[in-house]
């Protein structure tokens, strides 16, 4: 339940050519059903490509979190060509250089280590999205 | 910015500098001044980096370090592989790229110059060179590599 | 110049993450890929023809594309449509799932039974396609239409738009201006072989002209015409030089 605090869109790339796709993706599951179900909302890159008007109406409201699987940033991007604003952008790679022993492997189904890095980054993430909450609240504490 | 020769398999399309030399392992050696000896710059090519996938970490051997060919240059490590690079020249380490230590990713980005590995004053080198190919036949020699690649799959 | 490259289908799934459907596109499309079709498709990542992925647009303008959509959004269709190319076939779960009487498609994370059904279904749709698109097969009715590409009006041998670098050769045929890929490299193949114009070679020619070209059937006539006559005409200008 959404206590009224504004929600923070988290937009992960789910690219399909490379495992850390496959990380952002289950990142973005990982944080918004199990972590922070009542502050955060997944948006389908796939929409944004298409100019969802409802997606993008989304993103233009709330602060972003992307989440991409490799440098090219495509959900990063596509947000902020969308109109919205981009809060943090998260790249797997660089949480993989943080975590060296998780070493994703496998796109349809994660290896073990890339369901780990997963929920690393995600509850990595959960701390930016308490983060803007305190600050679009002026500074309480999340539940 | 050096001129090149690319050839497209699939959706990747893999570049070869001309105005330099190569090892078969997908190494170049850049000439870059003579100074006292022959200074060279070396990294790695398009189609080695492509085909390596995104570079996690690279760490190459410290200034000082002397080589022969074949020797351990550097380690790469990228989502998919763990490579030893072997130094296609015999030498003295003179320079490494410090750029890559906060931003390995550069190997993937500019292979051909920002990515750079190190810069190696060479030994023996009109020796050397005479078992680099030029990138013409370099150029073939990775259109196998490449042709090779897509029967896997 | 470059060889002529091996036929292959891209595919682009919409991977949607706020549907169990998107996932099952997602899984479909990897089955085919790693599994069923291996070989012969190639993945593409449809965000990347807006943010960059100069390969993937490129592959895409060349190659025949399927998009595989979880809703009918269908984001992969349009998004393809708009930003590469209109895609040969595309296909959306859900009326898949409505033909095998598939209801309850859950679990956007992990599949439930009934989406798990769904990928196995739509691997195989893609795969009908996938062999239809490489003239494996007489076109059966693999449950979604084959487009034509889109012709251009110019008037000589010029480089693919992908930028790959392959060369199409533009050719008024049944009255239409028709862009006709790797027409060039066709050429210079046959002639390698030693072949020369003939009714023989051109079945040939129009056989591995539609290797790379949409061909409507009611027309391959007038395309065999065409096609031998410049042919000739190709043969005729390598003969003076």
């Amino acid at each position: 339940m959404n206590d009224g605090k504004p929600q923070v869109v988290i937009v992960p790339c789910s690219g399909i050519g490379k495992a850390f796709g496959s990380v952002a993706r289950e990142a973005g599951y990982e944080l918004c059903d199990e972590l922070r179900p009542n502050t955060t909302r997944l948006v389908a890159l796939s929409k944004l490509v298409l100019g969802d008007e409802q997606a993008r109406e989304r993103v233009r409201r709330c602060p972003a979190i992307t989440i991409d699987g490799c440098k090219l940033m495509c959900a990063a991007k596509l947000v902020k060509h969308n109109g919205g604003t981009v809060a943090r952008e998260v790249a797997v790679l660089d949480a993989y250089r943080q975590h060296k022993e998780l070493k994703p492997d496998g796109i349809a189904e994660l290896n073990a280590e890339g369901k780990q890095l997963a929920r690393v980054l995600a509850e990595e993430i959960a701390e930016v999205v308490d983060d803007l909450g305190r600050d679009a609240s002026g500074g309480g504490n999340h539940a | 910015m050096p001129e090149f020769l690319a050839t497209t398999v699939d959706k990747f399309t893999f570049r070869v500098a001309t105005d330099r030399l190569y090892c078969r392992d997908g190494l170049w050696v850049f000439w870059i001044q003579p100074q006292g000896g022959v200074r060279v710059r070396v990294g790695l090519t398009d189609y080695l980096q492509q085909h390596s996938g995104d570079v996690a970490f690279v760490t190459v051997k410290p200034p000082g370090t002397k080589l022969q060919v074949g020797d351990d240059l550097a380690d790469l490590e990228t989502i998919k592989v763990v490579l030893e690079l072997a130094s296609p020249v015999s030498g003295v380490i003179v320079a490494v790229n410090d750029a890559l230590e906060l931003n390995p990713e550069l190997v993937n980005q500019s292979p051909y110059e920002k990515g750079w590995l190190a810069e190696i004053d060479a030994t023996d080198w009109e020796a050397g060179r005479s078992s680099l190919l030029d990138a013409k036949a370099y150029f073939e020699v990775m259109q196998s590599q490449a042709q090779e690649e897509l029967k896997k799959l | 110049m470059p060889s002529l490259p091996e036929r292959k289908v891209g595919i682009v799934a919409c991977s949607g993450e706020e549907l169990a459907e998107g996932t099952v596109t997602r899984l479909a499309a990897l089955k085919v890929l790693h599994e069923i079709r291996r070989g012969e498709t190639v993945t593409i990542c449809l965000p990347l023809f807006l943010a960059g992925g100069e390969g993937d647009r490129a592959f895409a303008k060349f190659h025949p594309t399927i998009t595989v959509d979880g809703c009918a959004r269908k984001c992969a269709a349009h998004g393809t449509e708009t930003y590469s190319g209109k895609p040969a076939a595309s296909i959306v779960v859900g009326e898949i799932a409505a033909e095998h009487g598939i209801a309850g498609i859950e679990g956007r994370r992990c599949l439930n039974p009934a989406g798990q059904k769904a990928v196995d279904l739509t691997a195989e749709r893609l795969a009908a396609l996938v062999d239809q698109l490489l003239g494996k097969e007489e076109r059966p009715d693999a449950g979604a239409s084959v487009e034509t590409p889109a012709a251009s009006s110019d008037s000589a041998v010029v480089g693919c738009s992908c930028g790959s670098g392959i060369p199409v050769k533009v050719l008024t045929i049944a009255g239409q201006s028709v862009e006709v890929v790797a027409l060039p490299l066709i050429f210079d193949k046959l002639r390698e072989a030693r072949r020369v114009p003939s009714e023989a070679v051109a079945q040939d020619l129009l056989e591995m002209v539609k290797v790379y070209n949409y061909v409507c059937p009611e027309t391959e006539a007038s395309w065999r015409e065409v096609l031998v006559r410049e042919f000739a005409a190709y043969c005729e200008r390598e003969l003076s030089r």
